[in-house]
């Protein structure tokens, strides 16, 4: 093979990737423009906290995940389409007596306030998120797939090498939970540009109840084994990793019913179309 | 009757013919409406498990029932249940998967001691619910092998598979944490849940030893 003939065979190699590369994403920005997501191409995740049995790297595929949280504009849409998700109708079992519990009424999250449908909703419980992802066609993210999301900085896909993003995700961990939560979107956004996945509310994820479930099957998965013992923090892969400690610790105390001031969430989606 | 018997023998006349015709008709009927009996009282008495016998009629469910939950769930046994039928009496309920080499079988021990141990007149009115996480290796038969070899009678014991998304619910509901590990095992915490007979959660033991006489005194107290 002379070099022509093996430049035209690099050339036609690159342009085929090349023009696969578009497809995707051509369409990756569709299913952006029909539900404000953005595609996460798949990688692989360190967990944060494993047993000593695990896998120490997981992999995530690509998917689709909502740019912001869901608003409390789009939660009452939700709630106005299925009543038996309003305040007064909703059954205890799947969320507790504090649902939507800032909320005048049944229909009203308050919306003589400027800006309140942008805010995050929250006070709404694993069963309350889940339902409305399944009434929107999408799904909650795994929690694998939110950290793998969420560890991305402003520059590339693995932000504890950004001084920057570093510093921020310590201001925005040390803050004290503001008295009117901020509309979303405000700040800067992430390498796949997702806004608000550190600073503005916690986020349900489908299996929240599998943070604390080790490898070790001998040993009950008790928080006080596992989290906050001494050590129990050898069970972390990077110690220095306050936020995502504190996440874990959060997603371990919760309950399904649970409903909470600073627990919101955003909803995921299967990327098989963009494929 | 020896005579007459002789005498029909040897006098094979059209009467008597007739007359051993019937005989053998009315034995042959006898014969198959006694099987047929039989058989009629052996399905009566295959015995269902609680999950799987004639719900008591349901005046719906209190708002903090699990038994809300719309899940499908398939028994041992093959039956098709939602966790509703179990209304009506206390069910003593853990999850876990049949392959479970280390918690699993003290979690079962627990429960079978735990029930042995109540006094005698509530023994009777509480049920045991076991519900496996493995939702692809525990099939219906599985379980049913994992029945017999841990003598779980059919009498008070339901076990149940179902899909990922009812496990998921069901185990958000009673506050159990799990993982699938990448050996196909699960990690698990060791939760025993006491249901009252409307489904509430009435009390949940954490842990593998339950050998204190108040966990005894706690489910009474729940039951009673």
């Amino acid at each position: 093979m002379n070099n022509r003939q093996a430049w035209a065979v690099i050339l036609t190699v690159l342009s085929l990737f090349l023009a696969r590369q578009a497809v995707f994403t051509a369409s990756g920005s569709e299913e952006l423009l029909n539900h404000g997501m953005v595609l996460i191409p798949g990688g692989v995740y360190q967990p944060f906290f494993k047993g000593e049995n695990d896998a120490p790297q997981r992999e995530v595929h690509s998917y689709l995940l909502q740019k912001y949280p869901v608003t409390c504009g789009e939660y009452l849409e939700f709630v106005q389409a299925n009543p038996k998700w309003k305040r007064s109708k909703v059954i205890r079992l799947f969320a507790d007596e504090q649902y939507l519990a800032d909320w005048k009424n049944d229909e009203d999250p308050g919306i003589e306030t400027p800006g309140r449908l942008n805010q995050p909703v929250t006070w709404v419980s694993w069963f309350a998120a889940r339902a409305y992802a399944k009434w929107k066609g999408m799904r909650l993210p795994t929690s694998a797939e939110w950290e793998f999301a969420a560890q991305a900085g402003f520059d590339s896909v693995d932000g504890s090498g950004e001084p920057a993003f570093v510093r921020d995700l310590m201001r925005k961990y040390s803050l004290p939970l503001p008295e009117i939560f901020p509309q979303i979107g405000q700040e800067r956004p992430n390498f796949y540009g997702l806004h608000d996945m550190h600073g503005l509310v916690w986020e349900w994820t489908v299996d929240f109840n599998s943070a604390l479930a080790t490898g070790d099957v001998r040993n009950d998965t008790g928080i006080n084994r596992v989290l906050f013992c001494g050590a129990g923090a050898l069970g972390t892969v990077d110690r220095s990793n306050y936020a995502a400690y504190m996440r874990y610790g959060f997603r371990s105390s919760v309950k399904a019913s649970y409903t909470i001031r600073n627990l919101g969430f955003r909803c995921a989606k299967d990327c098989s179309k963009a494929r | 009757m020896m005579k007459l018997f002789r005498r029909f023998v040897s006098d094979p006349g059209i009467l008597s013919l007739s007359l051993l015709k019937i005989l053998f008709l009315i034995l042959a009927t006898l014969t198959t409406f006694s099987a047929q009996v039989q058989e009629v009282e052996s399905v009566k008495k295959k015995e269902l498990p609680p999950c799987c016998r004639k719900p008591s009629p349901a005046t719906g469910f209190s708002d903090r029932s699990i038994y809300l939950l719309e899940s499908q769930w398939t028994a041992d046994t093959g039956n098709r249940v939602q966790l509703g039928a179990l209304k009506g009496r206390p069910q003593l309920v853990a999850m876990f998967f049949s392959t479970c080499e280390y918690a699993c079988p003290i979690l079962v021990e627990e429960m079978k001691q735990l029930h042995r141990r109540l006094p005698e007149a509530l023994q009777g009115q509480v049920d045991l619910l076991l519900i496996s996480f493995d939702t692809e290796r525990d099939t219906p038969e599985k379980l049913a092998e994992y029945r017999k070899k841990n003598q779980l009678p059919v009498k008070n014991w339901s076990i149940l598979t179902g899909n990922a998304d009812a496990v998921l619910e069901l185990s958000a509901v009673l506050g159990v944490q799990y993982a699938k590990m990448p050996n196909g095992q699960f990690s698990h915490s060791n939760l025993i849940t006491l249901l009252n007979a409307n489904g509430e959660v009435a009390a949940q033991f954490s842990g593998l030893d339950f050998s204190d006489d108040k966990w005894i005194q706690t489910i009474v107290g729940k039951i009673k």
